[in-house]
């Protein structure tokens, strides 16, 4: 594969850039310019961790001692292990979240539809995701009651 | 086989998701197996996005990569994981986990070669997250609102399984 030209449409300058990559004589991939911008934001975001870290193993001065290697922990010698064994209501807390997650997904589809659907089925529309979301409450009084949400 | 750019992106995702599943089979540690799989529902929401489907990558995202994880790092956290691996007690069931894997390798090649898979590529434009609002609330209006009582069915059996835990 080989990359034929890389250039910044002009017109998009004030909106957010646009890069529009070919590849091989294949132009017009609009679509996957696109993901090209996002592969490029990836592949920054892993080489500036790396190269700040390189740079800095070469600047920094490097002689270690017993004394300094000891974990900083606010002027006291650590004791103990870093990894502790959690609560049971964190992991509460983490499956609460996991089922409002979930939830949460089925709003975007609704919110980006809400002004054709609206045209079509009318206010039936906002009775849907009513119903939809009490059923959740229901689940979240119920955990309330049951004093899931308590923290001591 | 076309080489192109999609075909690359394809091939380097492939690459990620095994790997990280491979990697999760591998490390002892059970935190570093929750990092692999997380790599790997990462690169499974690329795959998804190279197939058009970008609802469903940005759902793999919020769902399995972020919410999913977190769970088991929590489960992880619960328990005492200091134990490291006994490679005695795996050696022992080698050959059968080899006779398994490669017998569901051979019913997963058959199934793919024998399935006819109709149709080309799906339409870019066909599947956005505004179709599929229409479709779900148009069209599937009742099994998404059984969906609610699915996930209230999972909230409660949630509530009661680590309520019966926690006061053990």
């Amino acid at each position: 594969m080989r990359c034929t030209d890389i250039y910044i449409h002009p017109s998009l300058l004030g909106q957010g850039l646009m890069v529009r990559i070919s590849f091989d004589g294949v132009t017009g991939m609009e679509y996957w310019a696109n993901y090209s911008m996002t592969a490029i934001f990836f592949l920054l975001g892993l080489a500036l961790p790396a190269a700040a870290f390189t740079v800095g193993r070469w600047l920094r001065p490097h002689h270690p001692s017993a004394a300094k290697i000891i974990t900083y922990e606010s002027g006291v010698d650590p004791f103990g292990d870093s990894r502790v064994q959690f609560h049971v209501r964190y992991y509460l807390f983490a499956l609460l979240f996991v089922i409002f997650d979930v939830e949460t997904v089925f709003l975007y589809p609704w919110a980006v539809a809400y002004d054709t659907l609206r045209q079509d089925v009318g206010l039936f529309v906002l009775v849907e995701m009513l119903i939809f979301v009490l059923f959740l409450f229901i689940g979240l009084i119920y955990a309330w009651k049951k004093k899931v949400l308590e923290w001591k | 086989m076309q080489w192109n750019g999609e075909f690359l992106a394809f091939f380097l995702l492939s690459v990620m998701a095994i790997g990280g599943a491979v990697f999760m089979i591998h490390f002892t540690r059970v935190v570093h197996m929750v990092l692999a799989l997380a790599f790997t529902f990462l690169s499974i929401a690329g795959i998804y996005v190279l197939l058009h489907a970008e609802f469903v990558a940005a759902v793999q995202v919020l769902i399995y990569t972020g919410a999913v994880s977190i769970l088991m790092l929590f489960g992880i956290m619960l328990t005492k994981h200091r134990t490291s691996d006994h490679s005695d007690s795996r050696s022992r069931h080698q050959l059968l986990s080899f006779v398994g894997v490669a017998a569901f390798f051979g019913v997963i090649m058959w199934v793919i070669y024998h399935t006819p898979f109709s149709g080309g590529k799906a339409e870019t434009a066909k599947y956005t997250v505004a179709n599929l609002g229409e479709w779900v609330f148009k069209q599937y209006v009742i099994p998404f609102e059984l969906t609610s009582v699915l996930l209230l069915a999972a909230l409660v059996g949630a509530v009661i399984l680590a309520k019966k835990e926690r006061d053990a």
